[in-house]
């Protein structure tokens, strides 16, 4: 048997391996079918027992529902996008230059400060958000797509540092020692030499600190009231009616995982290069 | 002309001493190589010099005066590095450009001095490629052009072909040796290959454990090595030391090894009886033929210009290199004779020559 | 002006460090401290001022006599536990398959991510449509299979309801598990089953014996990393099922929250949540400290 055979294993194994992925693959995806499904279809046609699924239900309605004016959806599409973009952008702007000065310029303790940074992750939600609540509320801030921005800041920015801290210790130091003797200083460095090369890993951390920011929930409950608004907060409140038109509903869903799963699915090999270096490197 | 002196230069990292003390005189113009195994301290003292890393204690001086506290970019140096370090995202162009560029140097005159050096570089034609796409000898001279459209004061090498094949070392070996002889510029070069230290240095520091064992031209150190380490770690194959006592007899000089007992001329201050020493000489120092000591061949391997030998003796075992192929099995008895002036004789405790 | 070299860099070092310590001490550190000070105090809202009071360690006593929340310490120990179980078991089951040969896709690698990828309010939303007692697909699909006579109200009874939550979790977090385990599997190298191969060994064989001691270590940071997050969990508790029925499925973390925000209890809130804090922190410190370098099979 050559090698080739013996990892690939006898018909029994083949089959088991089969049936292993084919239950793999429905598993995952019926869910997300029947997710955009129920998106499309009419009310009544979903409530029918078993639902009728002939393409002639299907309809725009549930979404044209959603979005409407008065609803909060759209609003909450426009605020989690500026706070989306604005947190990430900001942790990026504050994370890539703290990521270098840990990697490479011999902070001292940059080791300790490392690990605090990503200790920080273990703190549940509920253990900050009350005295950030109450913090909030005094200086007035309570409601703002900004403020909640800033608040984000507390997951994204340690995600960006401990991303690309691992990244910049994996470039080879000669090029930055090249960089010196040339005459760049740390910044130069870091501008001209460091940066243009990582552009791969500081799109996966915006990628997680975007998706990190646009699905996160518990903050935008606490912190938020009419105005600044979510889309995860509006379709919560979908969930919490009495009447539920679950079309409706799932095309607020639809609506929130759509974005994400276009841009995981672009992303999908930066993403899961930085779980790796990121889990690998501590 | 650029000279570089380090005064007694020592290097610590935390409670680690890397560098002992050194102390080296470099002559302007003169290509020295900082030589020896990896962890002898030679990439820091080269990275001191380079001003890369600070020194713990000691004065670097380059033409007289103190650069401790200047960057490397006011030192005046440039550097090769190992893998070359060229930028991957730039040019070539940008590459070679880059120090310019930092210096504030407008950017016309950046143009016209690449210009000028890729012709000479034989780089014309691939000014815009990425380094990714040029062959190794190709980035070897995007790295030497690098360092040379500065027109530096000092030119530092750290092991830039450790990670080549070997004959492509050669090649380049071959064209920095060319570089060195037209720009005559100061150079150190960071090497762990002897062979490549010999085949290219005006003098060699051979570095062991963070001290400079000794200091001097190829031939010194081949025929004169000063510690036992130099005598081990330069020459291949290797020198075979064996361990022996001095002796006096008759008023001639002997070392003792067993019952072998060789006759040796060593200097009337350093010489004392009973002294422990170890001794070695040089394979192709090594003659086989009918007369001198009784040995019995061990191992035989011909490498075409010559034929390794290792014999055993009473004394201890020894390698010798004979010219052409030598006609003996494994096994048979021959004689070899040495000569007392090709006997390297070294204190057992100091490692110092004797 | 006689900095060294070094001295310079560590200069400009730390002042592109500061900016973002700034930040995360305003955003995470202030809270931490301001939030274990709350905790031995008794907090109330009144008139929109605070009230505070201190308890020293009233607090926490309370919490040993909080049948409530024991109750919810019970909740969250089964769940944690069993989604640890699930999540890195069935993740290690599908690494192994999507490992073989016939695992090796791009499409497969786009469902490992999605989950991930969505909200877990969005997720918590579509299994609350799935899991719907009236119209939901579940019931649908069973009950044509001939499998239930009736709608089930899956959410009806606290234990059920504490199942079909790790059952809505588990969906999500397979697949970030399964990916970090198949990044192990892949680092092992192939060179050591050839010699197992060569050796005699069977499939089974050289899993136990080659396979298994390779990836221990990514196994234990699963099942760290795995039980932090059961920890956290709360929006698919504050959309599916609001702790209910009867707090069958109150967990810590949104007991915390409803002590707080509900019942405006806010110093207890505080210790409860420190407490949540201290568990996740003691399991943190166990998953730093597998991944300091061990002697691994093979190097990477």
């Amino acid at each position: 048997m050559s090698f080739q055979a013996y990892r690939t294993g006898g018909p029994a194994k083949r089959i088991g391996v089969y049936i292993g992925l084919t239950i793999f693959v429905v598993w995952s995806i019926a869910p997300i079918v029947w997710l955009v499904l129920s998106s499309v279809l009419e009310q009544s046609a979903l409530i029918a027992q078993p639902p009728d699924l002939s393409p002639s239900n299907f309809t725009r309605e549930n979404f044209v529902a959603v979005l409407a004016s008065a609803s909060a959806l759209g609003r909450g599409v426009l605020n989690s996008l500026i706070v989306s973009l604005f947190s990430t952008a900001l942790a990026l702007t504050l994370g890539a230059p703290a990521a270098y000065a840990l990697a490479r310029l011999s902070v001292p303790y940059s080791n300790v400060i490392g690990f605090i940074i990503l200790a920080t992750q273990m703190l549940p939600g509920i253990a900050i958000a009350i005295p950030l609540f109450l913090l909030i509320s005094y200086l007035g801030l309570i409601d703002s797509v900004l403020t909640l921005g800033v608040v984000y800041l507390s997951f994204n920015l340690p995600i960006v540092i401990w991303i690309l801290r691992g990244f910049f210790l994996s470039i080879p130091i000669g090029i930055e020692k090249a960089a010196a003797v040339d005459g760049a200083g740390p910044l130069r460095t870091l501008w001209y030499v460091v940066l243009p090369i990582s552009i791969p890993p500081m799109g996966a951390a915006a990628v997680f600190a975007f998706i990190e920011a646009w699905n996160e929930f518990f903050f935008a409950l606490i912190l938020t009231r009419q105005s600044a608004q979510t889309v995860p907060l509006a379709i919560a409140q979908f969930a919490g009616q009495y009447q539920t038109v679950f079309g409706q509903m799932m095309a607020a869903a639809v609506i929130s995982v759509a974005p994400v799963i276009v841009i995981a699915t672009i992303f999908r090999d930066q993403i899961i290069r930085g779980f790796a270096d990121g889990m690998m490197k501590g | 002309m650029t000279d570089i002196r380090l005064k007694e230069v020592s290097k610590k990292f935390g409670s680690f001493q890397v560098c002992h003390s050194i102390d080296l005189d470099i002559k302007a113009g003169e290509f020295i190589t900082l030589l020896g195994s990896s962890g002898c301290g030679k990439t820091t003292t080269l990275n001191m010099v380079a001003g890369l890393e600070d020194s713990t204690s000691g004065d670097i001086l380059i033409a007289g005066r103190r650069v401790n506290d200047l960057s490397p970019v006011e030192r005046d140096v440039a550097m090769v590095f190992q893998n070359y370090a060229l930028y991957p995202h730039m040019t070539v162009a940008q590459n070679i450009g880059f120090n310019l560029k930092m210096r504030g140097v407008p950017p016309a005159i950046i143009r016209e001095k690449i210009q000028k050096l890729a012709a000479s570089l034989e780089l014309g034609h691939v000014l815009e490629r990425f380094p990714a796409q040029l062959s190794g000898g190709q980035q070897q001279r995007v790295a030497i052009g690098r360092a040379l459209v500065r027109e530096p004061r000092i030119f530092l090498f750290d092991e830039p072909f450790s990670n080549l094949d070997a004959s492509l070392r050669v090649k380049m070996r071959a064209e920095v040796n060319q570089l060195h002889v037209q720009q005559n510029v100061t150079s150190i070069f960071v090497t762990h290959d002897q062979e490549e230290a010999m085949s290219i240095s005006d003098r060699i520091a051979v570095m062991y454990r963070g001290r400079v064992e000794q200091v001097g031209t190829p031939e010194e150190i081949y025929a004169r090595p000063a510690t036992r380490y130099v005598a081990s770690f330069i020459g291949s194959p290797q020198i075979e030391l064996l361990d022996g006592i001095l002796e006096e007899s008759n008023g001639a000089t002997f070392v003792r090894a067993g019952q072998t007992v060789l006759p040796v001329s060593i200097g009337r201050s350093k010489f004392k009886v009973g002294r422990a020493v170890e001794f070695g000489v040089r394979p192709e120092h090594v003659r086989v033929g009918e007369n001198g000591i009784e040995g019995r061949v061990q191992i035989l391997q011909p490498i075409g210009p010559a034929t390794h030998v290792k014999i055993d003796t009473a004394a201890g075992a020894f390698i010798a290199s004979v010219p052409g192929f030598l006609r003996v099995k494994p096994g048979d008895a021959v004689n070899i004779e040495i000569q007392p002036s090709d006997l390297h004789v070294f204190d057992k405790e100091t490692g110092l020559r004797l | 002006m006689a900095t060294t070299f070094e001295k310079r860099r560590q200069n400009v070092g730390v002042l592109l460090l500061t900016p973002a310590l700034i930040v995360i001490a305003a955003i995470l550190g202030y809270p931490i401290v301001r939030s274990a000070l709350l905790a031995f105090q008794d907090v109330k809202l009144r008139a929109g001022k605070l009230d505070q009071v201190w308890v020293g360690l009233g607090n926490f006593r309370r919490i040993f006599s909080d049948e409530g929340l024991q109750h919810a310490a019970l909740n969250t120990l089964y769940f944690s536990v069993m989604e640890v179980i699930l999540v890195v078991g069935i993740g290690l089951v599908l690494a192994l398959l999507l490992n073989q040969p016939q695992g090796r896709g791009g499409f497969l690698k786009i469902l490992l991510v999605i989950p991930w990828a969505i909200a877990p309010v969005a997720n918590a939303v579509l299994w609350k449509w799935i899991l719907s007692s009236n119209y939901g697909v579940l019931n649908g699909l069973l009950k044509s299979l001939g499998l239930i006579d009736n709608y089930q109200v899956w959410l009806g009874t606290p234990f059920s309801a504490l199942n079909f939550l790790l059952l809505v979790d588990v969906w999500k977090s397979i697949p970030f598990v399964t990916l970090l385990l198949l990044a192990a599997l892949q680092r092992v190298p192939v060179v050591l089953h050839r010699a197992a191969f060569m050796d005699g060994a069977s499939s089974f064989q050289s899993f136990r014996h080659i396979t298994l001691p390779a990836i221990k270590d990514a196994i234990g940071i699963a099942v760290i990393l795995q039980t932090i997050w059961s920890l956290r969990v709360f929006d698919i508790v504050f959309v599916l099922t609001r702790g209910g029925p009867a707090d069958g499925t109150v967990l810590l973390n949104f007991l915390a929250y409803r002590v707080t925000f509900n019942f405006l209890d806010i110093g207890y809130g505080a210790a409860i949540a420190n407490v949540i804090f201290i568990l996740t922190f003691a399991l943190a410190i166990s998953y730093l400290w597998l991944l300091k370098p061990k002697t691994t099979v093979g190097a990477e």
